[in-house]
């Protein structure tokens, strides 16, 4: 085989022309491993937020908590079901958490705190006693738990200080003349649940007038495998015209909508970017095939196979854009600080996204970046490979 | 032959330098007629019969060589002159495997090389024939040994065989010292003595060389002939070397001359 420190070398010789193209593919793997990472940073927000063992009970025709109503006196019916993890009872400081919670989610319009007077909405979940018992990821950070029965709240990590009025020591409007006090910052292991506001269930039912219902029900269930059965009987219960999903299930499905769309545009831009990379490869290496044909030639000339040319070329194409994926990779990383808001479509409220970097994003934008190197340096290496040893003779 | 015999050959020398030299003698004062066989005293290791060369140029048919009949003894060091066009080059691709002849047959060290395959001819280059280029065609961005090694890549010798043989090919021709240069570091002189060493570090049984002292200053041009006939003499290779250059084509034993794609 034609030693690698050929390829490695004519390259460096060729330093603007290399620097330029993979600058060129370096932007390209920045704008996909960018839209990988969000779609893990996703993934977290959403995949995290949801439960293996815990149910969330809609009412039958509605997609969303938003958008579901489900009345009192059948939330005690849950109780009931195949499946429901009993109340366990507080003891030795260990606060107690209930098998079966009722919740009203709303959305509510508030500044955000950037000086530009532009308003977006906040999800506001009103839960019981033991709501966040019943979320054992969630832990208080600053400040300290609402006070049951009071307008204290207490705000997610991801949104605190981008709301005016939405950051501990402040208050905002529930309603007009209905304001919530914040008295604390919680996070809940990077999930979705950490771009809402908790507060009291009665408190902010009360508020809203909608004392005789809830949004959503949420069942801890005696362990992950009753989920069948406990999802069999209450969608057999005509009475009850409820469905149940699981927790997890019920999160990816709500991020499906966002997350399919800017992961969908992220890498839709990257693959438009990387045509242009790879005609840019392709231009970079038919350049190269043109210049060195009398070395080429001379390989030729001295024994070497047509294929073992081609290998060697594809391979300085690919070793051309591991350079710019490199670069690309390095660069993006520099996004694993920053933050992101977008609408949910599902819910219509801001939920806060992060770029996260994980192994399989780096290895996936390195894939990408070598077989940008491969397709656009295969036709200008087939080239180098039909070039004749009388190529060598040539003055 | 192998590579070893150029290690053997280099050993020789250093007992007595006189001894190679007069052996080979005898075949360095034989001078060829320039027609028909050569007389350089071997068996044949270049059998060309009946050689017809064209090439299609448009609608146009050109004939480079024409029913050409060829016989090179082994062991000979022959010159083949004639005015551009003539023909010298391609006769020389021919010889060396790079081209094939339209009609008739080539047969060169004891291949018939018009009946290879592309893949087949590559292969047996590089085990049959060293190259000498007018302009050196040395990689670039290789050093002097990477350059040497390059033919030794396509046989399975290991690492350390290889690198023993570059050195023993470069001390040949006298460059052990400039093994890690670039070629950029070396002289047009230097630089041809680096393909010299290329050309003989797989022990091939030709050496065909292309003007090999077209780019070369006299004094250049002297040692690398000078180390060709070192190469014929005390090697015993066979060298076939095209050139303009009368002073050249005096240092062979053998003078051909080939004008519109005839030996005269």
């Amino acid at each position: 085989m034609i030693p690698v420190q050929y390829n490695i070398r004519s390259l460096m010789v060729r330093k603007v022309t290399t620097a330029a193209t993979a600058g060129g593919i370096a932007l390209v793997v920045f704008v996909f491993a960018a839209a990988l990472m969000l779609g893990e940073g996703i993934n977290r927000a959403f995949g995290s937020s949801g439960r293996q063992d815990v149910a969330v009970v809609l009412r039958n025709g509605s997609d969303s908590e938003l958008s579901s109503g489900i009345n009192n006196d059948l939330v005690n019916l849950l109780k009931g079901q195949p499946g429901v993890s009993p109340d366990r009872a507080g003891e030795g400081g260990v606060p107690a958490v209930p098998g079966v919670i009722g919740e009203v989610v709303v959305v509510v319009s508030a500044e955000i705190d950037d000086g530009s007077g532009g308003t977006t909405n906040v999800l506001i979940r009103g839960m019981p006693a033991g709501g966040m018992a019943f979320r054992p990821e969630a832990k208080i950070v600053s400040g300290r738990a609402p006070a049951p029965g009071s307008n204290e709240v207490v705000v997610g990590k991801s949104i605190t200080g981008r709301f005016k009025g939405i950051s501990p020591g402040q208050s905002f409007d529930l309603r007009r003349n209905r304001p919530l006090q914040v008295v604390g910052v919680f996070e809940a292991n990077g999930s979705a649940y950490e771009s809402e506001v908790w507060g009291d269930l009665d408190v902010i039912r009360t508020s809203l007038g909608r004392s005789a219902g809830v949004s959503s029900v949420r069942v801890r269930l005696a362990s992950n495998g009753q989920f069948s059965a406990f999802k069999s009987a209450v969608e057999a219960d005509k009475q009850l015209g409820m469905k149940a999903t699981r927790e997890s299930d019920y999160f990816r499905k709500q991020s499906e909508q966002t997350s399919g769309f800017l992961v969908g545009l992220g890498i839709g831009v990257a693959i438009l970017f990387s045509l242009a990379a790879m005609i840019g490869a392709a231009i970079t290496m038919n350049g190269a095939v043109a210049n060195r044909s009398k070395e080429i030639g001379t390989l030729r000339a001295l024994g070497f196979s047509r294929l073992s040319i081609l290998i060697s070329f594809v391979l300085e194409a690919i070793a051309l854009a591991l350079i710019g994926g490199v670069i690309g990779t390095a660069l993006v990383m520099l996004l694993a600080s920053v933050e992101v808001s977008v609408l949910n479509f599902q819910t219509f409220s801001q939920v806060v996204l992060s770029f996260r970097p994980t192994a399989a994003v780096v290895v996936t934008a390195l894939v990408f970046s070598g077989v940008m190197g491969l397709v656009g340096g295969l036709f200008p290496a087939i080239r180098a490979s039909r070039v004749s040893p009388v190529e060598a003779m040539r003055a | 032959m192998t590579t070893g015999s150029i290690e053997a050959g280099e050993a020789k020398e250093a007992k007595s330098e006189g001894g190679a030299a007069s052996k080979a003698g005898a075949a360095a004062k034989e001078k060829g007629d320039g027609k028909g066989k050569a007389d350089a005293g071997g068996p044949s290791i270049v059998t060309l019969r009946k050689i017809s060369r064209s090439f299609q140029r448009g609608r146009e048919t050109i004939q480079v060589l024409d029913g050409l009949d060829l016989e090179v003894p082994a062991g000979s060091f022959e010159a083949l002159m004639g005015p551009s066009g003539s023909g010298k080059s391609t006769l020389l691709n021919i010889i060396a495997g790079l081209d094939r002849p339209t009609t008739g047959d080539a047969e060169v060290a004891g291949s018939n090389l018009s009946r290879m395959s592309d893949g087949e001819l590559a292969k047996w280059r590089s085990q049959n024939i060293g190259f000498i280029f007018q302009s050196f065609n040395l990689i670039p961005v290789l050093t002097a040994a990477q350059n040497v090694e390059l033919p030794l890549l396509l046989t399975h010798l290991s690492s350390d065989e290889r690198k023993k043989r570059v050195a023993t090919a470069l001390r040949v021709v006298g460059l052990e010292d400039r093994m890690e240069h670039y070629p950029r570091q070396l002289s047009g002189g230097q630089e041809q003595r680096v393909a010299i060493a290329r050309a003989i570090v797989n022990d091939p049984k030709i050496i065909v060389a292309d003007e090999p002292t077209g780019d070369l200053d006299r004094k250049s041009a002297d040692d690398v002939l000078t180390l060709m006939e070192r190469l014929n003499k005390e090697f015993h290779k066979t060298i076939f070397m095209v050139t303009h250059d009368p002073a050249a084509a005096e240092r062979a034993s053998v003078q051909r001359r080939l004008d519109k794609g005839a030996l005269q």
